[in-house]
């Protein structure tokens, strides 16, 4: 059967190329065409924005997601190029920028930029804004199940609900908080006093042991899953995002549940996570990136978003085009008072963030 | 059957049950028209009709079969020379090289890999690294089906091939291929299914943009568990059932063929 | 004759012509190159980048001082070990790491040896066919056998509602299944089961029936004849079995990321963190060189063992 090897040497050199197209295809070459690519969060721009844009630019818009900033560094760390748009939060910003990975914005094809709330420009960690433009904001804060909170009498305007005995043990098994190191840690600095971005080790040692005792208490450790069990009533407090908290509400809403939910911001302070539009350098076609970074700052387009999922915005012309019930609520659209007691993370260095992993280990395994 | 074994058959076939319920479970699920994988509520295709038109699961298909074509292409032909290599001479260092990706835990293989090229060949991860990568841990699994396939042979007739005034590379085409051949086959599609399957290795070396079937898989089962897994789940354990399959048919047929010379059959 | 025949040919000198050992080069090299690049290097490069800084956003710092003032320090360093050494908790894990892997272990064996036992006993025409049986489950995709536990252990599934309503009958609270120490070991088991029946029973197909008659004709009864003659016989198989087992399960990360809770780390977790989370690349690689010692030293033991048991029985 001489045929035989042939076949198979011919069907594995024509998967090798195939394996290689895919791989040149996928890397954004100039064989591709007017496509902009976009790595953007999961479920971080509505289906129509999409379409009206790919239309308003006669191109393509080709997107890749990450649901986590440490994945999203993680990536681009281990080589990924080819994008020209990535919407990363604050202290991933921050660190893209100190290791130069970004491309600084072309003002002049930028008019609209003016259509910005001035609270959320000029960040400590892109002052100018030289390399990103704001995209949409959330507030991390305490979800709850309104009729169960008055029954057992619980405070829901502090982080002491989620930290104290005294108030856990009335929900013990029924809350969670978030997966995340930064978070959790934050809002046990807060709850102390601190500030989120305090990395005096003494601090953080205190924070642990904050955490450490309050852990018994909680269900699970959560950074999707309880958006649902909000819903479904399976939790009474979770420590979550503003958008996910909208949909929680939404959900228990439209499924007719009994209850309702809702969210507010702890009176101690919060992490105020801010998405920003930059570029980056490996991009090829920093026109169709400019291009829509014009087109979100129109406030219709970036109304969208927050109808869809009920996130931030700090685009000041978007606001007649927001529904008044989300407009109005403070825990998405804070107002001054409350913007002065929200911090951004800023990003930590290998020394803290070696620390911060071990402390995280002990959080777990304790 | 011999003695004392009447105890053994309740025991040995609680631990089939233990093997096969839960995978039975996936698939009748799959066809359960409910969200929820808890009670049967009809017979439905619909999850398999939403597969088909994912298009993100249907690219990711075609990306790990393209993957595991290559890898068990190279791994094939590698793995052959390796097992021949290590069973005819006596070599020091390449069994090692050999056998221990088999023996070691994978996530060893991902990082160094993954490090590997980062820091020295500067690649961007993709296909090519996954390719690579899956090749590399496939070797070891063909040389030791093709090496023990070897030691079950009786040398003689090599030896009389060479006698009879052939070159060692007639020797292996005329003689030690077809003999081989069925085990070669078999680490073919060992190698096939292990890189359609694996998740550890790829989960390291893979780039952003393609997705990968298991990786899919495994953002699905993280994020939002629909029965949609279940489908996918029954169609790949169809697949690795049918690839079984040709294998044993395949071996079986070698077999009872006049090709095999085994020691056993020889040392009358 | 045959046999005469074979072993007048294997004492035939065996001829070193320059045809072989252009043969012998081309059969080798091949695959050598192959794994000396992509096998043996990244595993030195792991070595090298466990003795690196880590960068200070990210990646790597450089080895050599770049020309203009360097941000962060730059070398080789030890600090990465000496950050594992530091705290007790590393140690923990990976203890944590060896117990859930003894554990899963041991299980494997209890329920893997019935099973080739009943297979090495039966009929030849059967046992090809049982043994597939044992390996196709193994055939279908890793995480598609986790998730099936996922459903099986999961609050809303019929073995939840039934053992939580046994619990309720005798006052006791409700456990969570699904999550939990108890949902890692039996995805652990449930994955390395096959790698357990197969070496066991390899071994004990080749027992020679006759010395358990001559056992019982001794007067020997059921469990003397299975302690006494087929248990260290078959202590090979065992050995394999259980290093086939032990190891993997060691390395693991997919089976407590997808069923275990969030305390059900293992050292695997750790080291992905290192890597796709903290963005600590020398730290991931000094934990994974632990954990390659550990694997090494296992393999060593049991092999050590191994041999010492089949000794004592010669």
């Amino acid at each position: 059967m001489p045929l035989l090897p042939f076949i198979l040497l011919l069907a594995w050199f024509v998967s090798l190329t195939a394996g290689c197209a895919r791989q040149d295809e996928n890397a954004g070459s100039p064989t591709s065409g007017n496509v902009l690519h976009l790595f953007n969060w999961n479920n971080y721009i509505a289906p129509e924005t999409v379409a009206r844009f790919e239309k308003f630019c006669n191109c393509r818009l080709s997107q890749d997601y990450y649901s986590d900033n440490e994945e999203m560094l993680a990536k681009l760390a281990a080589g990924a190029t080819g994008y020209d748009l990535i919407v990363p939060t604050g202290n991933a910003v921050d660190t893209l920028i100190r290791q130069g990975a970004l491309m600084p914005l072309d003002k002049s094809l930028l008019p609209d930029l003016g259509n910005i709330n001035p609270a959320y420009l000029d960040t400590p960690f892109d002052p100018g804004n030289r390399y990103s433009v704001p995209y949409a904001y959330t507030l991390t804060l305490l979800g709850f199940n309104q009729e169960k909170i008055k029954e057992l009498d619980l405070p829901v305007d502090t982080w002491a609900i989620i930290f104290e005995p005294k108030y856990l043990k009335k929900i013990k098994g029924r809350v969670t908080v978030l997966d995340s190191q930064r978070e959790l840690m934050a809002a046990a600095l807060k709850y102390l006093g601190y500030s989120v971005n305090d990395a005096d080790e003494e601090h953080w040692k205190q924070a642990t042991d904050l955490i450490v005792r309050a852990k018994p208490y909680w269900a699970a450790f959560s950074n999707t899953s309880y958006i649902k069990e909000l819903a479904v009533g399976n939790l009474w407090v979770a420590h979550g995002y503003s958008n996910d908290m909208f949909q929680a509400a939404l959900d228990a809403k439209n499924t007719g549940r009994k209850f309702t939910i809702g969210y507010s911001m702890p009176k101690e302070g919060t992490v105020l996570s801010l998405d920003s539009m930059v570029l980056h350098k490996s991009g090829s076609r920093p026109d169709l990136a400019h291009q829509f970074i014009n087109f979100m700052l129109d406030g219709k387009n970036s109304a969208e978003l927050t109808n869809l999922i009920g996130s931030g915005n700090p685009n000041l012309d978007a606001m007649q085009y927001i529904r008044p019930e989300i407009a109005e609520n403070k825990a998405i659209f804070p107002d001054a008072e409350s913007l002065s007691r929200l911090e951004m993370l800023r990003d930590l260095d290998r020394k803290q963030r070696r620390l911060l992993s071990r402390l995280w280990t002990e959080i777990k395994l304790r | 059957m011999s003695r004392g074994t009447q105890w053994l058959w309740p025991a040995a076939a609680l631990v089939y049950a233990f093997l096969y319920i839960p995978l039975a479970i996936v698939v009748i699920y799959s066809f359960n028209d409910s969200r929820l994988n808890a009670e049967w509520a009809g017979f439905t295709l619909s999850w398999y009709k939403a597969l088909f038109n994912n298009t993100e699961m249907l690219t990711a298909a075609r990306n790990s079969l393209v993957i595991a074509l290559s890898a068990s292409f190279s791994a094939t032909v590698l793995g052959t020379m390796a097992g021949l290599a290590i069973h005819r001479y006596k070599l020091k260092v390449l069994p090692v090289l050999v056998f221990t990706p088999v023996a070691m835990p994978e996530i060893l293989l991902g990082v160094s890999l993954l490090l590997f090229f980062l820091q020295v060949l500067n690649l961007t991860l993709g296909m090519i690294s996954i390719i690579i990568a899956h090749t590399t841990f496939c070797i070891g699994f063909v040389a030791i089906i093709v090496r023990a396939r070897l030691q079950g042979m009786d040398e003689s007739i090599f030896e009389a091939a060479r006698d009879l005034g052939a070159s060692p590379w007639q020797t292996f085409r005329l003689v030690t291929l077809p003999l081989i051949m069925p085990a070669v086959v078999a680490g073919a599609l060992m190698s096939f299914t292990l890189s359609i399957d694996d998740f550890v290795i790829t989960f390291f070396t893979k780039g952003v943009g393609e997705p990968i079937l298991p990786i899919q898989i495994y953002t699905m089962i993280k994020v939002a568990v629909t029965p949609e897994v279940n489908a996918i789940s029954t169609l790949l354990m169809l697949l690795t059932l049918i690839m079984i399959i040709i294998a044993a048919k395949i071996e079986a047929r070698a077999a009872a063929g006049t090709g095999a010379v085994s020691r056993n059959e020889a040392g009358q | 004759m045959m046999q005469a025949f074979s072993l007048m040919i294997k004492t035939a000198p065996r001829r070193n012509t320059n045809e072989n050992r252009i043969a012998r080069f081309l059969v080798s090299g091949p695959p050598m190159l192959f794994l000396v690049v992509f096998f043996a290097a990244p595993s030195l490069i792991m070595i090298l980048t466990s003795f690196r800084f880590p960068g200070e956003f990210g990646g790597l710092a450089p080895i050599a001082a770049p020309g203009e003032a360097a941000h962060g320090e730059y070398g080789l360093t030890a600090e990465a070990y000496q950050f594992f050494f530091s705290d007790i908790i590393y140690a923990e894990i990976f203890l944590k790491s060896f117990g859930v892997a003894s554990a899963t272990t041991l299980i494997c064996l209890i329920m893997a040896y019935p099973l080739a036992l009943l297979i090495a006993r039966s009929e030849k025409r059967f046992r090809n066919f049982l043994v597939l049986l044992v390996v196709l489950p193994f055939a279908s995709n890793f995480l598609i056998r986790i998730y099936a536990w996922m459903i099986i252990l999961g609050p809303e599934s019929a073995l939840s509602h039934f053992i939580n309503a046994t619990l309720g009958a005798f006052g006791i609270a409700p456990v969570t299944l699904l999550f939990s120490p108890f949902a890692v070991l039996v995805g652990m088991v449930y994955v390395h089961l096959p790698f357990m029946v197969l070496p066991l029973y390899t071994n004990l197909e080749k027992h020679d029936p006759s010395l358990l008659d001559a056992a019982q004709d001794l007067g020997a009864t059921a469990w003397q004849r299975f302690w006494r003659v087929t248990w260290p016989l078959s202590l090979p198989g065992v050995f394999s079995g259980s290093a086939l087992v032990f190891i993997p399960v060691l390395g693991m990360f997919a089976v407590p990321d997808i069923l275990g809770g969030t305390g059900d780390i293992l050292i695997g977790n750790l080291i992905k963190d290192q890597f796709l989370g903290t963005r600590d690349w020398p730290f991931g690689s000094a934990l994974s060189i632990m954990l390659t010692l550990a694997v090494l030293s296992v393999a060593g033991l049991a092999t050590w063992f191994a041999r010492s048991a089949i000794g004592q029985r010669t």
